[in-house]
Formats: C-alpha cells, structure tokens, sequence
C-alpha cells in the first residue's frame, strides 16, 4: 500500500523538477547574464566586445582626428580569419564602422555597387570622376589558440586591428583584444 | 568519535577548497605621483548590496580626447579575496538626456582577483554625449 502512494508521489516530485529545469524560448539581448558561452566558437557577444575596445580605444587616440578634411574617409579592408570557424566579418566590422560613423571622426567608402554605378552615371562629361582616395584603411586578423591539459581546454581569440594610412604607408594606429575562454565544456552563463 | 573525525574532515576539505578558489594581488607603485587625477562626484544607486560590498567602485575620474569626446575611467576595489566576475554596461546621454547607444554601450565581461584594484573606462560615443552611468551586474 505504501508502495502505491510513494511510487505516484515521487514520479509526480520527478516531472516538478524537470519541468522547473526546462527553459521555454524566450528573447535575450546580447551580452546579457544568460549568454551562451562556447568553447570552441566565438559567440556573438565576443565579437561586441572586440569592436567595443577596438571603438574605445581609436577613439581615445585621437588618430582619426589627424586629417586635413574631416571627417576622415575610411576604407574597411581585409580582415584575415585565421581560426578554425567560417566568419562573417561584418559581425565585428560592421559594429566598428556603425560606431564611427555615429562618432562623426570617419565616414566608410561606399560599398554598394549600385551607388557606385550610379556615381559613375552622374558624371555630365561620360567619364569617370576621380574618386577621393581614402584617408584610412582598416585591416586585422582574428587567431585561435586553442591549449589543453586534460579535459580542460582554453581557446583564446585574438582581435588584431591596424588603421592604415595609405598615403603616409604607416599604422597610424593599432589594436588588440584578446578574448580567453578556459573550461570542460560550453555553458550558459559568463 | 566518529562523529568528529568527520566533522574535521570536512572542515579540512572547506579549508582546501577555499584556499584553492583565492587569487589575491600584491601590488606596488611610485609613492610620489606626476598625474593628477580629476574627480567626478558621482551618485550610486546600489540594488545589489552583494556585489557592491565585494567588487567596491572607488571612484570616477574624467578628461577629455584630442577629438573632444569623454573619457571616462572607473576605479573597482575587489574587497573578498576571491576572484569575482562581473558584467559593466556604459550608457552615454546627450545634452537633452537622450541616451545614444552604439557598441561602446555593449555589455562587456570582466573578473576582478581578490584585493585587486582595477580600472575599466569608456569614451562617448560622440562629442554630443556630456552625462553617463555604468552598470555592473554580478555573475551568477
């Protein structure tokens, strides 16, 4: 008789927990308490944080401010992807680019081929306009390394920026941020 | 008899378990400082008494770029002696209160080692920007 109570009550305690553990879809902002963080990935947070400090940091330096005519016109150029995962770039760049824009230091290149045929069919003579060289370019390179002792495992991502300028053929300014990761396994959670 | 040797063994294995989650910071520094620190008077709105009583915001300091934008440094204290995460926001706000937000706003993570002193710092995200506040969130 005892069996037949306990047996039902302790299911029904069972399927309680497991409910209360489940987590129902829900929206999250980015970089909030519940981000998810991977080992072996680069989560969308990590690439908010690189073009934060990267922003910050060009900022701070005053390298945009040194140029004849500001605002600066800067060029987004290569961003080499040396890790182990295909990458969107625009994930980091298109942040820093949002953010300078906004700061009123640098305009980007146009790099919509229909605006920039359009410039071209402006022209009253037919021929093609000089086009303003940039002041700036911007180019990097994100790295993996990954190091293991045992289960553990540590996967740092360093975020190398230079701003270019390509008239002088200097860096005018250069930035890196590395983002470390160490643990057994991904988690929810930073 | 039993009953102490276990209780002596537990407070053994805590003792080891704490000792092996504490980092501290020893740290020196030139007595006789050149720079000169400019202040903020700063008003703190603590909801968190947790985390405010174990990552302690010093206080605030603030100058301005070549390029007219604020810059703005905060100095933390860890006062556990333990290693302690966090999240810090900055938020920037125009001459009218509006908030502006681009990517200098994004929530980064940071981790503080017990007794350490630690500065994190922002600049605006334009000139327009003349008020701010920072948020710290504890980890869970």
């Amino acid at each position: 008789m005892k069996t037949k109570i306990l047996y039902p009550l302790g299911l029904a305690a069972l399927t309680a927990i497991f409910a209360g553990c489940a987590t129902n879809a829900h929206y999250v902002q980015t970089g909030d308490k519940e981000q998810v963080v991977s080992l072996g990935q680069i989560n969308i947070q990590d690439y908010a944080n690189a073009a934060s400090d990267a922003v910050k940091d060009l900022l701070a330096s005053g390298a945009l401010d040194k140029v004849p005519n500001p605002p600066a016109l800067l060029e987004i150029s290569r961003i080499i992807n040396n890790t182990s995962q295909q990458i969107d770039m625009d994930l980091l760049t298109k942040k820093i680019s949002i953010a300078l824009l906004q700061s009123g230091k640098a305009v980007t290149k146009i790099v919509d081929p229909m605006a920039a045929n359009y410039h071209k069919e402006i022209q009253p003579d037919g021929t093609t306009k000089t086009t303003r060289l940039p002041d700036f370019t911007l180019s990097g390179k994100i790295i993996e390394t990954v190091d293991r002792a045992g289960d553990t495992r540590r996967t740092t991502y360093s975020f190398q920026l230079s701003l270019n300028d390509p008239r002088q053929e200097v860096q005018v300014w250069e930035g890196e941020k590395e983002i470390g990761k160490q643990g057994t396994r991904s988690s929810v959670g930073f | 008899m039993k009953i102490a040797k276990f209780f002596l063994g537990c407070a053994v294995l805590s003792a080891l378990a704490v000792t092996g989650c504490s980092t501290t910071v020893n740290s020196v520094e030139n007595a006789q400082k050149s720079g000169q620190r400019y202040p903020v008077a700063d008003k703190r709105v603590v909801t968190d008494s947790s985390l405010n009583s174990k990552v302690y915001i010093v206080g605030l300091n603030s100058a301005t770029t070549p390029g007219g934008l604020l810059k703005v440094q905060v100095e933390l204290e860890n006062h556990t002696g333990s290693t302690q995460r966090f999240l810090y926001q900055f938020e920037w706000f125009d001459a009218n209160g509006m908030q502006i937000n681009n990517i200098v706003s994004a929530a980064i993570p940071e981790q503080i080692y017990g007794g350490e002193n630690k500065f994190i710092y922002s600049v605006s995200p334009n000139t327009n920007c003349k008020d701010f506040r920072v948020k710290f969130i504890e980890a869970d």
